[in-house]
């Protein structure tokens, strides 16, 4: 099974580590934290980096899934997975309603409605009040519990998560490498030329934008119950902005890449907390060396530099339109987007 | 008759880029569409291909009217295209660029893919199959697992006839094929578009190149500020006085290679 080598060391190296570790704060504490990013930034890489659509408003999702969670089982009294459920449908039926309109935008624009959408659900949050408690949240959030086996420790958090990790992963890598995960890298490089492939583009980017949607509610669901606590804070735009950085980081359109962004953003913050008040200047220099350095994140940098090293270096600039014949002026873009 | 267009008109602002032109490709001719540059031939194979609307006019393919419809939805019926300016898929591989030109023919959705059912892995085999095909017609079957951004354009060029052809087109439209291309690289081209008439494929084909389209084309339009100057087999075409002042400038010259 060559094609699932890196998930199976995946597997290995999560039943490893709290096995070596066991009761380790950064295995349990930090590292659960880390698998919780690497569920959205592997489901947020599936529109970004498969389909190269960008969103700012990813947390959204995720607060959707979290407040869906609370508010039902402390207010109503819900069983914590019809809770779940529900905040599925949520988070996937506002993806669904919002996806053609916003998708339909590009570049700049898509950013700023994505944006405009997290925002939007940001301030919803604080201000009803009444069902979600404004700015001081939601305690008090039951634990799930599987058959009977109460998900209550900061171990079983772990295995939790990480269950869900892998089995989120494997869907992206099952994805990558079937006619929709094509369609999607189609719509990537070159949008026009996948429509006259014969796909339905429109079609392709809502379904990717509810799958990222449905991931980012059921890591908010899970969230939730985890902390037992939630609060509009956990799910602004910096947050969003965070998940975009680990997906950019890590190596963009790479599942791997999405995960080490993610443990990266993670963990950070914990080892520089040593420079206490130097802690964020220091962050932030670390993540722009790293873009200068390996512009196409760690995972894709490191490939290149592996790939030169092998004496296989391939060219990674398209090679731009050849001469134009016989003195001919070249011709202005045929296809401009915006007539489509 | 494959292709009708009645009427059609197309304008950018003060531009009359398509100006009430007829015009009918019957099945299995390498049809050519030449004219001079700006004389609205990408903006046809554009209208043709649902990428722009029509401001007036009909469009007929295979007996549907094309009025109305998404470019995916013209390609399904089997109306495939090369473009003037590259549009390859440069995240992709060669063999997946090809493998997406045959997206039409499979039916297999996300969820199937993300459970990788054995209905979807038997697709996938399929598609895989029809990508090789095409790509070794079109000689890039050693390519195959390059990255397409590792490409010379040379090589390209043919990509992208490859993808098309994964579609299993009708109708194949081919915006200058032969640009950028050196000698050999042309007359493999040429081959190529004979091989595809042979396979029963019709080929609307723009090009500059006059003794590629001289030698590989069954009948020619000629276009100048979108409407149609003349129409005709090569022959005709070659002999019409009105072409060569328009297009050539009464200079001919037909280099045959
Ligand atoms: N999207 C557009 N917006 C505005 N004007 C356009 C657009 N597309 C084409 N035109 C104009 O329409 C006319 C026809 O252009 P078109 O690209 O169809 O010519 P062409 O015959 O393909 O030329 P070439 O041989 O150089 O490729 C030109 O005057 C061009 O500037
Ligand atoms: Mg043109």
């Amino acid at each position: 099974m060559k094609r699932l080598r890196g998930w199976w060391l995946l597997v290995a190296l999560l039943i490893a580590l709290p096995l070596l570790f066991p009761g380790n704060y950064y295995v349990t504490v930090v590292g659960a934290s880390a698998l919780l990013h690497a569920i959205l930034a592997v489901g947020l890489n599936l529109l970004m980096g498969y389909a190269g659509q960008i969103s700012l408003g990813h947390a959204a999702f995720f607060g959707l899934g979290a407040y869906s969670s609370a508010i039902l089982t402390t207010r109503y009294g819900v069983n914590p997975w019809l809770a779940l459920g529900a905040g599925l449908v949520l988070a996937g039926g506002v993806a669904y309603l919002i996806a053609r309109p916003v998708l339909r935008l590009k570049g700049h624009y898509l950013a700023m409605a994505t944006l405009g959408f997290g925002i939007i659900v940001h301030i919803l949050l604080v201000q009803t009040g009444g069902l979600t408690g404004g700015p001081d949240g939601i305690g008090g959030i039951p634990t799930l519990s599987l058959f009977g086996w109460a998900i209550d420790s900061d171990a079983r958090w772990y295995g939790v998560l990480a269950a869900t990790l892998l089995i989120l992963v494997l869907g992206a890598l099952n994805l990558m490498d079937s006619r929709s995960g094509r369609a999607l890298g189609a719509i990537h490089g070159a949008e026009v030329a996948a429509g006259m492939m014969g796909i339905d583009t429109a079609a392709a980017k809502t379904a990717v934008f509810v799958l990222a949607a449905l991931t980012a509610g059921l890591a908010g669901s899970l969230f939730a119950h985890q902390q037992a606590f939630v609060s509009p804070d956990s799910f602004n735009f910096f947050v969003s902005i965070e998940l975009v950085t680990m997906v950019v980081l890590g190596g963009i359109a790479s599942t791997w890449g999405a995960i080490l962004g993610a443990v990266i953003l993670t963990f950070l913050p914990e080892l520089l907390v040593v420079f206490e008040d130097y802690e964020v200047l220091i962050f932030g220099a670390i993540l722009m060396l790293i873009m200068i350095f390996l512009p196409q994140g760690i995972v894709g940098g490191l490939a290149d530099l592996w790939a030169r090293r092998q004496g296989a270096a391939a060219p990674t600039d398209p090679p731009k339109a050849g001469p134009a014949p016989r003195g001919l002026a070249p011709a202005s873009d045929p296809v401009s987007q915006d007539a489509a | 008759m494959l292709l009708e267009a009645s009427g059609l008109t197309k304008s950018f602002g003060g531009v009359t880029a398509i100006a009430d032109l007829d015009f009918q490709v019957p099945a299995g001719l390498v049809y050519a569409v030449i004219g001079p540059n700006g004389a609205g031939k990408t903006t046809l194979f554009n209208l043709l291909s649902g990428i722009y609307r029509p401001d007036e006019g009909r469009l007929r393919f295979a007996g549907e009217d094309l009025g109305g419809r998404q470019p995916y939805q013209i390609a399904r019926l089997g109306l495939a295209r090369t473009f003037q300016n590259l549009q390859i898929f440069f995240n992709l591989s060669v063999l997946e660029n090809v493998m997406v030109g045959a997206h039409a023919r499979g039916c297999q959705g996300m969820v199937a893919a993300l459970l990788r059912t054995p209905a979807m892995r038997r697709e996938e085999r399929q598609i895989r199959a029809w990508a090789w095909e095409a790509l070794d017609f079109c000689g890039l079957g050693e390519l195959a697992a390059r990255p397409a951004s590792a490409l010379p354009y040379g090589a390209l060029k043919r990509l992208e006839v490859a993808r098309a052809l994964a579609a299993q087109p009708r109708l194949l439209l081919m915006d200058e094929p032969a640009a950028g291309l050196n000698d050999t690289e042309t007359l493999a081209m040429r081959d190529l578009i004979g091989r595809l008439r042979d396979q029963g494929i019709t080929v609307l084909l723009v090009e500059h190149h006059m003794g590629l389209v001289m030698r590989v084309s069954d009948r020619i339009l000629v276009l100048d500020y979108g409407s149609r100057l003349a129409e005709g087999t090569p022959a005709e075409i070659r002999a019409n006085p009105q072409v060569i002042a328009a297009y050539l400038g009464g200079e001919v010259h037909y280099a045959v290679e």
